[in-house]
């Protein structure tokens, strides 16, 4: 207490600082004075009284000095008197002080770019209510399956929700196609999101019947309805379907992502068995009830899973949903980015610590030419914590400085995040610069000072005063300047290693995109455009008008001049969306309690094979007669499945059958694989084969009927703009489908192969930024052992040294410090290149020829970075320097 | 190299300055400039205690830093202005506490040097 009311003391003291100085001074004249008049008094003379009351009363200018201090915040002043000093110096010295401050801000400001990252997606906590006891289940489950588990499991509450359920919108101007997301009637209430107009769905919604309603995004009631505020209650028709509008959700609300244009209820039918049971698997989310953890409610799920998997009217493995488990609902959303932004963030401070190093070299250097100036402070004075203090200060104001710098490169540097990483990262567009992200730039700025000027400000300090004093400036050789040399050329090794990582970790990386991008998919993928066709359910109803309808546009495309041919399939390869079926396989007989085959099913019509450059192996490619109604159902098998199942046979004439039909599919031709998923594996790993069938419903074997297709056409010149001609045949063919996602296959390959080339993009700048940093620092050290060196340059040119010789022995002192970097570097990357192996594919993290090619690379950059040292030593002239010394 | 509060020669114990100086002004009823302290403090200890009487100064602003004094402009007899100090009440109760250590102290230095 009694400290706080002192401390308001001396606050309200500031205010009359300089008339207590004042009074002070007079109080203690009138003292003298008085003292004097004493003296006289006793019988001394005029000037004895006066010699002998300033004896008495003390040394005035200490007594004054000492009275002020006891009122003022010494510590606050000098800190203060500190700032305004260093301040002064760096404006001295302008070169130094603005490339200092520059290195700072890129390597502040690319650690704060990176964070928000880290912060957007994985730190900020989700925009729901209590958004720690939001759990997912990791895998996907069919929606019988979701039913049983909301009856079994009592720790939480949960729903599916499936992303993808597309509509076509009429009545209201144009027809458009939209994008929903089909959920659990309870998925809404589960993530506790409050619309803002009506009310989300209830239990039991998602019951036939009950479920013609919709619920709309804040951007589709914005841009389509005009922001109405009396659209609840309206009706709009989806897929020809009136359905009623009961809410629209807030703006900020996007689940399960933005792409989500509406939100219908699932319609939950068990009798249609396929569907209820055997298609469309779906992720789930969850809440814990009251008092639950996520450890209860997992074992709690993994006790049921038996339970659960005997729910299926059919077998299903023992290994199915083997991995599954109830984890945070954060986790799962950016579970598959993780690793990715670690290892970027690590990256990113590696190039602080560079930046770091070059600046503390930048000091180093300038702590030897003020050495003359400390000295002499010191003979004034000063101790030698004031001065490491000040000049700590001077570098804690070089890294404030750069901190906002770089604050400022961060927003732009986040803006051109934003564009260059995938767009399917989630949280990717609502990530802005919060107060975590301040903080964090506050706190690296003032940790960046603090290392940056460690070393040099406890150089400067260890100073001889007569040696500095004598000698000062340029030509030091004292012990304390060449053990500063010796830390600068420790730095410099230190950069060259650091950057070697670096450039490693870029160099892995686009060997792996390299590897990536020449696998070959199974087709071709130059000169063919694509573009989904979408007709309203209702349309397609008649599955004879759906299949007349699709003949008829391939025929009326082939007729497009320029178009080679054109052909429908119900997925593309690389899409990675994969619709399989349980099946039963010819010669593997199956005790009804074993697992079935899992079989990927593509549906195809027209020359489709051809067109896509699929080889056809052996045996007859699908026709058209084979998607009329009746027609004996066909289909292709491809060579991995017929590898797998019947080795050494031949596959012509082998059955296939789906688990639950009773008809059999035979096999009347051998295709050649696809990339179903990825450029990185086929299909996933749950897949055991995979079969092309002609479009078209056949009720015996259990072909679905397709609405929505891909039309694929080859264009023999090089113009890619069909857009407009399809768009013309579809709107008198059947002007209530829109013509979607118009594009070419070449971008859809390369899209698929878009997060391998973000990274690469990424590291790329970060190990140019490294590289540069460390050159900058060679040059920096060599260039300074040039000048300590020109006497003994001199000297040797005096004694017949030629031009090469001296070139050679600058560029050696720098090679030198590269080959030392580079043998600490390749033992630092061989240990920390294993934390990037998931983002590598088909390189090793010890690839040598990688390494091989860097440490040449790092070697030419330090030997062009002694180049211009080298030039001004090659400029000596011996005659001015011997003279000079 | 140099400090800030240098221990200056002087026959007191350290504190036992600002003590004198509470002592001082409590035993006056009016408040007292600087100069007046120290010679009250010279008369009564009989010419003992001598102080380096500069040393006053920062021991009073230790004692204003405090709120145990309070000091106020006013024109002296002299003509010239001086600041007169006075003692706040928590002053006083600082005073007799620290009356109260320093008499303990003082027995144990008496007992300790009492002939046997």
């Amino acid at each position: 207490m009694k400290k706080i009311a002192e401390l308001f003391r001396r606050i309200f003291h500031l205010r009359e600082r300089s008339d207590f100085a004042r009074g002070l001074s007079e109080e203690m004249q009138h003292h003298l004075e008085l003292k004097t008049e004493e003296n006289i008094r006793a019988g001394m003379s005029e000037k004895e009284a006066q010699y002998a009351a300033q004896r008495e009363f003390g040394n005035v200018t200490l007594l004054n000095e000492d009275s002020r201090n006891i009122w003022s915040f010494r510590r606050v002043e000098q800190f203060l008197q500190d700032v305004r000093y260093g301040a002064r110096m760096l404006r001295k010295s302008p070169g130094f002080t603005i490339v200092a401050i520059l290195t700072l801000a890129l390597g502040i400001g690319a650690n704060t770019a990176i964070f928000s990252l880290v912060n957007g997606i994985l730190l900020r906590p989700l925009p729901y209510s209590q958004p720690h006891r939001l759990v997912a289940i990791t895998d996907s489950y069919s929606q019988g399956s979701i039913v049983a588990m909301q009856k079994i499991l009592k720790t939480m509450d949960l729903g599916g929700y499936l992303e993808g359920a597309e509509f076509n919108l009429t009545g209201r101007g144009e027809p458009s196609r939209l994008y929903g997301t089909s959920v659990s009637a309870n998925t809404f209430s589960i993530l506790d999101a409050k619309p803002a107009l009506g009310r989300i769905f209830v239990a039991g919604e998602d019951h036939p019947g009950n479920d013609n309603v919709v619920i709309l995004s804040n951007a589709f009631w914005q841009k389509i309805l005009g922001s109405d505020p009396n659209v609840v209650g309206q009706q709009i028709a989806l897929d020809g379907v009136n359905r009623q509008i009961v809410g629209v959700m807030p703006a900020d609300f996007q689940f399960p992502s933005q792409k989500s244009q509406l939100w219908v209820p699932l319609h939950l039918d068990p009798r249609n068995v396929g569907t209820y049971w055997g298609s469309g698997f779906m992720p789930i989310v969850g809440r814990l009830r009251n008092g639950m953890s996520i450890a209860q409610a997992h074992s709690e799920f993994r006790a049921a899973l038996p339970q659960l998997r005997a729910a299926f009217p059919w077998k299903m493995p023992d290994s199915l949903w083997g991995g599954a488990s109830v984890i945070l609902l954060q986790a799962q959303i950016t579970g598959d980015v993780q690793t990715k932004l670690f290892v970027l963030l690590g990256a990113i401070c590696l190039v602080l610590l560079i930046a770091c190093a070059n600046v503390a070299n930048l000091l180093l250097a300038r702590g030897v030419t003020r050495q003359r100036e400390m000295a002499v402070r010191a003979a004034l004075g000063a101790d030698r914590r004031r001065i490491f203090q000040q000049l700590l200060t001077e570098s804690a104001l070089l890294a404030i400085c750069g901190g906002a710098l770089g604050m400022f490169l961060a927003v732009e540097g986040l803006k051109w995040l934003k564009i260059i990483l995938p767009a399917d990262t989630p949280r990717l567009a609502s990530i802005t610069i919060d107060w975590r992200v301040l903080a964090f730039t506050a706190s690296i700025a003032v940790i960046t000072g603090i290392i940056a000027g460690l070393a040099p400000a406890l150089f400067a300090t260890k100073i001889d005063l007569t040696e500095s004093l004598k000698k000062g400036g340029q030509h030091s050789a004292s012990t304390a300047s060449s053990s500063s040399h010796r830390l600068r050329s420790a730095l410099a090794i230190a950069e060259i290693s650091l950057a070697f990582v670096l450039v490693i970790g870029a160099g892995l990386l686009v060997k792996s995109l390299w590897e990536l991008v020449r696998v070959n998919p199974g087709f071709q993928t130059e000169s063919i455009i694509t573009a989904r066709i979408m007709p309203s359910k209702s349309f397609c109803a008649s599955a004879v008008r759906c299949q007349n309808f699709y003949g008829e546009l391939v025929d009326r495309v082939r007729a497009i001049p320029g178009v080679n041919d054109a052909a429908i399939v119900d997925v593309l390869p690389l899409d990675g969306r994969v619709d399989a079926f349980a099946a039963d396989m010819e010669g593997h007989p199956r005790n009804p309690r074993d697992p079935a085959a899992v079989i990927f099913d593509s549906l195809i019509f027209a020359n489709y094979l051809q067109l896509m450059g699929i080889p056809l192996l052996s045996g007859r490619a699908l026709a058209p007669a084979d998607s009329i109604p009746d027609a004996a159902p066909v289909a292709l098998v491809t060579a991995w499945t017929a590898n797998k199942f019947w080795p050494n046979q031949n596959p012509i004439g082998k059955h296939v059958k789906r688990t639950f039909m009773n008809g059999w599919i035979t096999i009347v031709g051998l295709v050649g694989d696809v990339h179903q998923e990825n450029l990185v594996s086929r299909y996933p790993a749950f897949v055991d084969g995979a079969i092309y069938e002609p479009y078209g419903v056949n009720q015996a074997t259990g072909r679905p009927r397709l609405t929505d297709m891909t039309l694929v056409l080859r264009a023999s010149n090089n113009q890619m703009n069909y857009g407009q001609s399809l768009q013309q045949i579809m709107a008198s063919l059947n002007p209530d489908a829109p013509v979607g996602d118009v594009t070419t296959l070449r971008n859809i390959v390369t899209k698929s192969s878009s997060t391998a080339r973000s990274t690469v993009a990424l590291f790329s700048v970060f190990a140019a930024l490294a590289l540069t940093l460390a050159a900058i620092g060679i040059y920096g050290v060599i260039s300074y052992s040039v000048t300590q060196r020109r006497p003994e340059i001199g000297m040797r040119m005096a004694l017949g040294a030629q031009w090469q010789d001296i070139v050679r022995l600058v560029v050696g002192h720098g090679a030198r410090l590269a080959l030392i970097g580079i043998a600490i570097g390749i033992a630092a990357s061989v240990a920390l290149t294993r934390l990037m192996k998931s983002l590598l594919f088909g390189v090793s993290a010890t690839d040598p020829l990688t390494f091989t090619s860097v440490s040449i690379l790092l070697i030419l950059v330090a030997i062009a970075a002694c180049y211009i040292p080298a030039r001004r030593a090659m400029r000596v002239d011996p005659m001015v320097v011997l003279r000079h010394d | 190299m140099v400090k800030d509060n240098s221990s200056r020669k002087s026959d007191l114990l350290p504190g036992t300055l600002e003590m004198l100086i509470l002592k001082t002004l409590d035993r006056n009823d009016e408040p007292m400039h600087g100069y007046g302290i120290a010679l009250y403090i010279k008369q009564i200890s009989r010419d003992v205690l001598r102080v380096e009487e500069g040393s006053l100064y920062p021991a009073l602003q230790r004692l204003a830093v405090k709120g145990l004094i309070n000091g106020a402009w006013r024109d002296s007899d002299t003509g010239r202005r001086a600041r007169y100090y006075k003692l706040t009440a928590a002053g006083r109760k600082q005073l007799i506490a620290e009356v109260a250590d320093f008499e303990k102290v003082l027995d144990a230095i008496l007992r300790v040097v009492q002939p046997a």
